[in-house]
């Protein structure tokens, strides 16, 4: 469904992606994994076409993205960055509202069916009840909440995470990856995330990509990924990697000493 | 769905505008009730009745209540795109190139032999600092401390050579300049005022209905733009029929700070954050407060008028001492 490339791309003259390729197919609960500064938010940038100049070629169902008008590429991916302004008063309502811009006339005025959309999602997340309350006043794990909204109230088949889980304690973090796995199984959406938990990475996703240095160490499944020999050259640190014994995915141990 | 809190409020301020709007038209003539201005508007009544209120004090009250509209919607606008809560339709520049552009009318003398010259020049210097803050502003992807800053420097650039200009003329201009600095309602050029209320009335609708697209634009620019939103091209048309109507009222009427900084913030407290709800109210709100303090500011040292930018200046500082103690009450 999306197809990388051969992809060159960077900043100022650095040279962060080097010769990327790879798929990602429809339904896929697509993860990628590495070291800081490895790529990853540069690879998820070019994903959703904030970072235009690049070498290569990016792809949805053959087409290529830049050839996407903005509007109709925003109705085929969304986007949740790591980092979101939360610091004007809006309410909740109006804050997920914006998602429905792809949806909306030229003056952006929500029409019925924007509405209804919105109490749908709303209701899908339990939170309906913060409906009217504003989002500068709401708790982190409530905020966490209302961005995942925001982005399922954009409709889209696609939905792009840049490290969703990076502050979370453990509990919420299984959470929203048990919310994550739901779009997925049960709404057919095509998720892909940066993640740092190698872990939680191996026990939700059905494929995983490596990036070592800007470039492919290793694409494929959890249990093709997460082996030990690539782990400890990328992380430069000794692990041992075991099966977990209840979804039978691997997951990596630190060794000590 | 439409919001009935706001509409309440909206009725209600607009009541205090005609309320106003009356008692601008009668104040200090004796025995005028509301009724016979009202009928004087319409050629009704007593002849000198007519010229007082429909020649002199209606069309300037009207310039008035237009400016602060302006000046309102447009402190509400930039306060938006620039994400700061202390922008005023003068954090980018535009008052330092108004004046300067006046100042030069007033000192060289121009002024003295077609009125016309000071808003003529008050507008091209305004112009000037918005196409410089322009430059500098958007070199690259907007950065609106960027543009902030640009703002600034243009402001002091300017506002220095002002300054210059002061210190170095003999001439009468000098005193002009100043009482024009600070807002002045009293000598506009009447064949002006089509034309800023046209502009103004234009400018602030194509606003009012770009409400959620400035609200957008808070988003930040990965989020905008994955919901398919041109930042650049956004934020560029609406900074530009911002500094329009901005730079219209300011070369008719001069720089009257503060109505675009404080009104709102208060108004933010009635109807909240959403542009298209908050620039209405902002719109009323600035011309119902400017309109107040032009009143008063007639009244206060009465037979001579003084700036109404005075009066706001005093109330706006009042407004923020207020809101300092409120602050520093709640523990902030």
């Amino acid at each position: 469904m999306i197809q990388i490339k051969n992809i060159y791309a960077g900043y100022f003259g650095r040279e962060v992606l080097k010769n990327v390729s790879f798929d990602v197919e429809r339904k896929d609960f697509f993860g990628i994994i590495g070291k800081n500064g490895a790529g990853k938010s540069t690879l998820l940038k070019i994903f959703s076409n904030l970072l235009k100049s690049y070498k290569g070629n990016a792809l949805i169902d053959n087409k290529n993205l830049e050839s996407f008008k903005s509007k109709e590429l925003a109705k085929r991916l969304s986007f949740l960055p790591q980092y979101s302004d939360m610091s004007m008063p809006f309410s909740v309502v109006e804050f997920i509202m914006f998602a429905r811009f792809p949806y909306m006339n030229m003056f952006k005025f929500p029409s019925k069916s924007d509405y209804k959309a919105i109490e749908r999602v709303m209701g899908f997340l339990n939170i309906t009840n913060l409906s009217e309350r504003k989002i500068t006043e709401l708790s982190g794990g409530e905020k966490q909440k209302v961005l995942i909204a925001q982005v399922l109230a954009q409709e889209t088949d696609i939905i792009i995470f840049d490290e969703p889980t990076a502050r979370l304690d453990i509990g919420s973090q299984n959470n929203i990856l048990k919310l994550l796995r739901d779009l997925n199984e049960k709404h057919n959406k095509t998720i892909i995330l940066t993640i740092h938990d190698l872990n939680a990475a191996g026990e939700f996703c059905n494929k995983l990509l490596l990036l070592e240095n800007g470039s492919i160490c290793r694409c494929g499944t959890p249990e093709e990924v997460l082996n030990c020999k690539d782990i400890e050259r990328v992380y430069k640190t000794v692990v041992v990697v075991k099966t977990n014994p209840i979804s039978n995915r691997p997951y990596v141990i630190p060794v000590s000493g | 769905m439409v919001n009935r809190r706001a509409l309440f409020i909206y009725a209600a301020m607009l009541t205090l505008l005609f309320l106003a709007f009356l008692f601008s038209l009668t104040y200090s003539l004796n025995g005028i009730s509301f009724v016979d201005a009202l009928n004087a508007l319409f050629n009704v009544g007593d002849e000198n009745i007519i010229t007082i209120i429909k020649l002199i004090r209606f069309k300037r009250i009207i310039m008035v209540c237009v400016t602060g509209a302006v000046l309102g919607g447009s402190g509400c606008v930039f306060q938006a795109i620039l994400k700061n809560p202390l922008a005023d339709p003068f954090t980018l520049g535009i008052s330092g190139g108004a004046i300067l552009g006046a100042s030069i009318a007033f000192i060289s003398g121009l002024a003295a032999t077609v009125s016309f010259f000071t808003p003529l020049f008050a507008f091209a210097g305004a112009v000037l600092s918005v196409f410089t803050v322009y430059v500098f502003g958007f070199k690259g992807k907007f950065n609106s401390n960027i543009m902030i800053l640009s703002g600034v420097v243009v402001s002091y650039a300017f506002s220095s050579l002002v300054m210059l200009m002061f210190s170095l003329s003999q001439s009468t201009g000098v005193q002009q300049s100043f009482m024009w600095l600070m807002g002045n309602f009293s000598t506009f050029d009447e064949r002006l005022a089509p034309f800023v209320i046209i502009v103004a009335a234009v400018g602030l609708t194509i606003l009012f209905l770009s409400g959620n697209i400035i609200d957008g634009i808070s988003l930040g620019r990965e989020k905008a733009e994955t919901l398919g939103n041109n930042v650049e091209k956004n934020i560029k048309i609406v900074f530009f029929i911002t500094s329009l109507i901005i730079a219209a009222v300011v070369s008719v009427c001069g720089v009257i700070g503060f109505v675009g900084l404080m009104i709102p913030h208060i108004m933010r407290i009635f109807v909240g954050s959403k542009a298209m709800l908050l620039i209405p109210a902002s719109v009323i709100g600035g011309a119902l407060f400017l309109l107040l303090c032009d009143t008063l500011s007639k009244i206060i040292f009465a037979p001579v008028v003084i700036p109404a930018g005075i009066i706001t200046s005093v109330l706006g500082g009042a407004f923020f001492i207020f809101l300092l103690v409120k602050a520093k009450k709640s523990g902030v």
